[in-house]
């Protein structure tokens, strides 16, 4: 019953933003990876995660940002997150996310705040 | 422990089957805002009542496709209480607050963020109560009292947790 992600992935003013389309959940895993694999994505510095306001994001799918967040620390990335609902901020602030990425309102916001 | 004569019941019975935890949280909401719980408690509701059923269905029913979870949905005393029963034996042993440190650095496993999420959300939590039919999760998240259908209460999200009782039978865990 878990939905399908799709994940685009767009170069912006040196910035590679991952569009995350539909639920994450522990199944979102090989999206993710394939994503952050892409060439558009793969050696950049800053990578915007850009989540789905409505999404249902569970444990499952935050262990495989965590899984995300451990390899942009090893690439020394840097990582922005947006789009997410108010709850799902709180959650990620409860969860520590954000102490690895920063959380943004807006695409634009990101873009301004990490170029 | 509750005024069992006040009490207005939702049950549902799910499959093990990972992704019908969403029938359980999107039935959770719509109990939760009949009765008045604001918009922000009952997405605090939903993820606590997705992760309950994810571990019963993972760990409790240990995966096998012909178990089943039982949600129950109660309304007692101006608070929103569900329960989660799943076929095992209970959590031999709860584990301590994830160190998201640790995680990112990959020494301890990235997953195991369910139970934490629980407690941090509802205002009271019990585990590892052992009935002839399984294990329960019992959640508690307080609300307003108000009329069935007026959906503008609202009470803040809780505060510190303090843990009542770690482990064993009963193990009860709250917000205060």
């Amino acid at each position: 019953m878990d939905e399908q992600n799709q994940i685009s992935v767009e170069k912006r003013s040196g910035l590679s933003i991952l569009d995350i389309q539909g639920d994450v959940t522990s199944a979102s895993e090989p999206f993710f990876s394939e994503a952050y694999n892409h060439p558009d994505a793969d050696g950049s510095g800053k990578i915007l995660l850009k989540f789905d306001e409505n999404a249902y994001i569970n444990s499952g799918g935050i262990a495989v940002l965590i899984q995300l967040l451990a390899e942009t620390r090893r690439k020394n990335q840097k990582v922005g997150i947006t789009g997410l609902s108010e709850h799902f901020k709180k959650i990620f602030n409860m969860v520590g996310i954000s102490r690895f990425a920063d959380i943004y309102a807006s695409t634009e916001e990101a873009l301004q705040a990490m170029e | 422990m509750f005024d069992e004569t006040n009490t207005r019941r939702v049950e549902m019975v799910l499959p093990n089957r990972i992704g019908y935890e969403r029938i359980a949280m999107e039935c959770s909401a719509s109990f939760a805002r009949f009765w008045g719980t604001g918009s922000e408690r009952v997405e605090d509701l939903k993820t606590a009542v997705a992760e309950a059923c994810l571990n019963a269905m993972e760990h409790g029913n240990r995966g096998r496709p012909e178990a089943q979870v039982v949600v129950t949905l109660d309304r007692v005393n101006g608070a929103i209480v569900v329960q989660v029963k799943d076929e095992g034996t209970g959590i031999p042993e709860i584990p301590p607050d994830p160190d998201i440190e640790r995680k990112i650095q990959e020494l301890e496993p990235a997953r195991g963020l369910g139970l934490f999420l629980i407690r941090h959300l509802m205002d009271q939590v019990e585990l590892n109560e052992i009935t002839e039919q399984g294990h329960v999760v019992r959640m508690v998240i307080r609300a307003e009292n108000q009329q069935p259908g007026s959906g503008s209460g609202r009470v803040p999200a809780g505060g510190t947790l303090q843990r009542k009782e770690q482990r064993g039978n009963g193990g009860r865990l709250g917000n205060g």
